[in-house]
């Protein structure tokens, strides 16, 4: 009954605050709720990637901002697409603000899923902002999704096996392909299914780099329609160079995702095996790849094994490890996918006004400064110093530089959700025949692209 | 009727009372069934994708839907895939349901206490909870039955159980048979104790021995029971999700291992043509009906006897 109380409590607040609001404006609000006193909101983030301690930093800027009461809900990003289509369009379920990936963010813009915020953008950091996620989130020149974070990818390895495989850093894109052969073949530590390089065979995200370093590129927009680009001679080109890291680099399942490969590159607490006589052995369960690709945040789970008030954490071993971003053919920086987020309101939430609030506060200097600190990408280039300076934010910064987004088509979210590039990518990794699979999938996905 | 009414019934009277008793139950299923399946014949007329999910107007498209989706030959095999794994399956699950049966009515006190708790707990376990346990015991890389079989000298080291459709139906019939046993086996269990001990001494006096007892006499008395967990476990097993959805969250490949349930969500929420999904439903819809009606016939048969 306690709260039951205190909702009329605060619907009257609400109401007064209404009525004198609009005693004294000229703006018309009938529904209590547009003000944003005490607005209690909620905010879908996707995947772990915001750290906790930002996450209650919004949670607390909040409440103190609004007195209302911010609530954090995490989604998994394997299913973003279907809560979002299911969520969005219902007033009573929606969640107020939402983070979705960039790639899906021009689908969901296109069909009305977000509030104009046109009249924030300058506010919240205008041309500042991270242009190419702006203009994933606008339609006719209006903004309704902006971005939130950027992070690329790059490759951690191990120097401990390189050297011991007589295997030095690549520096091109051929080296690269080269290397990862190598390591694979010379395997020095004699670990059953060493990969050189793991990459699962569903992993599209990453598989992609090698379409894009070709010069490759996924769809194309010729005369007002998108059309699937995969039987390019430069898409085949780099399809062909990663089935050849699929079949004879990398000893990940054909049905593995990009879901922590660095569990493989780890040398993990080993098992203890006890043999029948009492001898004791103890077993390297983990390691089996010298090389992986995610991105920047993976660092905080890549490490010796260490105990942190009496937990087990991962800290940073130099000697062992190492950071590089994934070289492109001239040796520059390769165009890998460009990882990130956009944020936008609910066009169906009833709580606008909070919904703008907690905007401007993630927009803040300091949450964008946070964001820079913990390894995220800050959406405002004027805060892209607070990533720091150390390897890992240089290995960022560069890999960055060229990275390329998905093609934003209107139908881009559905091909996501349908899982069709992660069944194209794995039939390759299984050695299927890439020009036929090529022209196989253009003539399925090139009707999606354009759905609406 | 063995009624000794002292008032005799006229037989022009129309009494009201069974109808009224009636109706709160045919007003819940008009709500629950009517509803949804006429909303999802009606959107299975239309060209409805994510902007009509987001408010806009939908276009009227007839039978498009339809034809669309029978001139797929992709459709005709995930059909015939779910037709394949529900029979399987749903004769996996009585014969081993019967067995257990029983086998609960054969052994002491203690034993059958201990089978049915087990059997009930396997049954009272949220599927997503032990689904996850089933994904960990199959993991490539972490996984127990590859330990298990690696120990016992079989090369399954890093063995992927996901990427050939016909171990992922292996795993996924185990799982379902699993998760379905337990009903079967306390309803054909209820069943068994329902036959008369006269009657089954008597046969035995007769010198009628056991597989005989059990195929002429049992087997005949229990067919009520067994024809409806038959056609529940049909009707359950053709539109299995849950567990071929989380085993290809696990990685399974999509296309080669959908089932109908799968199906239809992918391409509905999945890639939002909600208007195709609508069909293929109703499509389904149709296709349950048609398995069953053979059993629902002969239920009705046997009522009336």
């Amino acid at each position: 009954m306690k709260r039951t109380k205190r909702a009329v409590a605060l619907a009257a607040v609400a109401t007064a605050a209404a009525l004198a609001l609009s005693a004294c404006s000229s703006d018309n609000q009938p529904n209590p709720s547009d003000s944003p006193t005490a607005q209690n909101i909620t905010l879908w983030l996707a995947g772990g990637d915001t750290p906790d301690s930002l996450r209650d930093w919004l949670k607390s800027e909040y409440n103190s901002r609004t007195g209302g009461v911010l609530t954090i809900e995490e989604q998994a990003w394997g299913d973003l697409v279907t809560k979002l289509t299911t969520s969005l369009p219902d007033a009573n379920n929606t969640p107020d603000v939402v983070e979705l990936g960039n790639t899906q963010s021009p689908t969901f813009t296109n069909v009305g899923a977000f509030s104009d915020i046109s009249d924030l953008y300058t506010e919240l950091g205008g041309a500042n902002l991270l242009q190419s996620f702006v203009a994933a989130g606008a339609v006719d020149g209006k903004n309704y999704a902006l971005p939130y974070y950027f992070g690329s990818r790059y490759m951690f390895y191990r120097k401990d096996i390189y050297a011991a495989a007589g295997v030095a850093q690549p520096t091109t894109l051929e080296e690269f392909n080269q290397a990862v052969l190598r390591l694979t073949q010379v395997n020095p530590n004699g670990i059953a299914d060493f990969s050189g390089f793991f990459i699962g065979g569903q992993d599209w995200r990453n598989g992609i780099s090698w379409i894009f370093a070709n010069g490759g590129d996924l769809a194309q927009k010729e005369n007002g329609q998108w059309v699937m680009t995969l039987s390019d001679p430069n898409t085949i080109k780099g399809l062909q160079q990663l089935q050849d890291i699929f079949q004879n680099a990398s000893k990940a399942p054909s049905t593995a995702k990009d879901e922590s490969p660095w569990l493989y590159i780890n040398d993990s607490d080993s098992t203890t095996d006890k043999a029948a006589d009492g001898t004791e052995t103890d077993l390297p369960t983990s390691l089996a790849a010298a090389t992986i690709m995610a991105p920047g945040w993976a660092h905080w789970s890549i490490g010796d094994l260490v105990t942190v008030d009496g937990k087990p954490a991962r800290q940073w071993n130099d000697d062992v490890f190492g950071v590089f971003a994934l070289p492109g053919a001239d040796g520059q920086p390769a165009p890998v996918f460009a990882g990130g987020s956009n944020i936008g309101v609910s066009a169906a939430s009833r709580n606008q006004e909070g919904a703008r609030e907690l905007l401007r506060i993630i927009f803040s200097a300091d949450y964008q400064r946070m964001l820079g600190e913990q390894g995220l990408g800050p959406a405002n280039s004027l805060y892209v110093d607070s990533l720091g300076s150390d390897q890992f934010a240089q290995a960022l910064i560069a890999s960055a530089a060229n990275s390329k987004l998905t093609p934003a088509a209107p139908g881009w979210a559905g091909i996501e959700g349908s899982k069709l590039m992660e069944e194209f990518f794995s039939k390759i990794a299984q050695g299927g025949d890439v020009v036929a699979l090529a022209a196989e999938y253009d003539d399925v996905l090139t009707p999606m692209l354009n759905q609406r | 009727m063995s009624s000794t009414s002292s008032r005799p019934r006229g037989h022009g009277r129309l009494n009201w009372a069974p109808y009224a008793l009636l109706t709160p139950a045919v007003a819940i299923l008009l709500a629950a069934l009517a509803y949804p399946v006429g909303w999802q014949l009606y959107t299975s007329t239309l060209k409805f994708g994510l902007a009509q999910q987001f408010g806009q107007p939908a276009d009227f498209i007839g039978l498009s839907n339809y034809t669309e989706l029978l001139s797929d030959p992709q459709i005709w095999s995930v059909i015939g895939r779910s037709l394949l794994f529900c029979f399987i399956n749903a004769v996996l699950t009585v014969t081993i349901g019967v067995a257990l049966a029983l086998l609960m009515q054969a052994v002491t006190k203690a034993v059958r206490i201990t089978l049915q708790v087990g059997l009930l707990l396997a049954w009272a376990m949220p599927v997503v909870t032990s689904m996850t346990v089933w994904v960990w015991l199959f993991n490539w890389h972490f996984g127990l039955v590859n330990w298990f079989l690696t120990k016992l000298g079989l090369p399954f080291t890093n063995h992927n159980w996901l990427e050939q459709p016909s171990s992922f139906y292996a795993i996924a019939t185990a799982i379902v048979v699993w998760m379905s046993v337990p009903f079967v086996a306390f309803s054909v269990y209820a069943g068994l104790t329902q036959v008369s001990t006269e009657v089954m001494e008597a046969a035995q006096l007769d010198g009628a021995l056991g597989h005989r007892r059990f195929t002429q006499i049992v087997l005949p008395l229990i067919r009520p029971v067994l024809m409806i967990v038959l056609l529940l476990q049909i009707i359950w097993d053709l539109r299995v999700f849950t567990q071929i959805q989380l085993l290809q969250d696990a990685g399974a490949p999509t296309a080669s291992t959908d089932l109908l349930g799968t199906y239809i969500y992918r391409l509905g929420v999945g890639s939002s043509n909600f208007g195709l999904a609508a069909a293929m439903s109703v499509f389904v819809l149709i296709l349950t009906v048609l398995l069953s009606a053979p059993y629902v016939r002969s239920l009705l048969k046997e009522d009336v006897v």
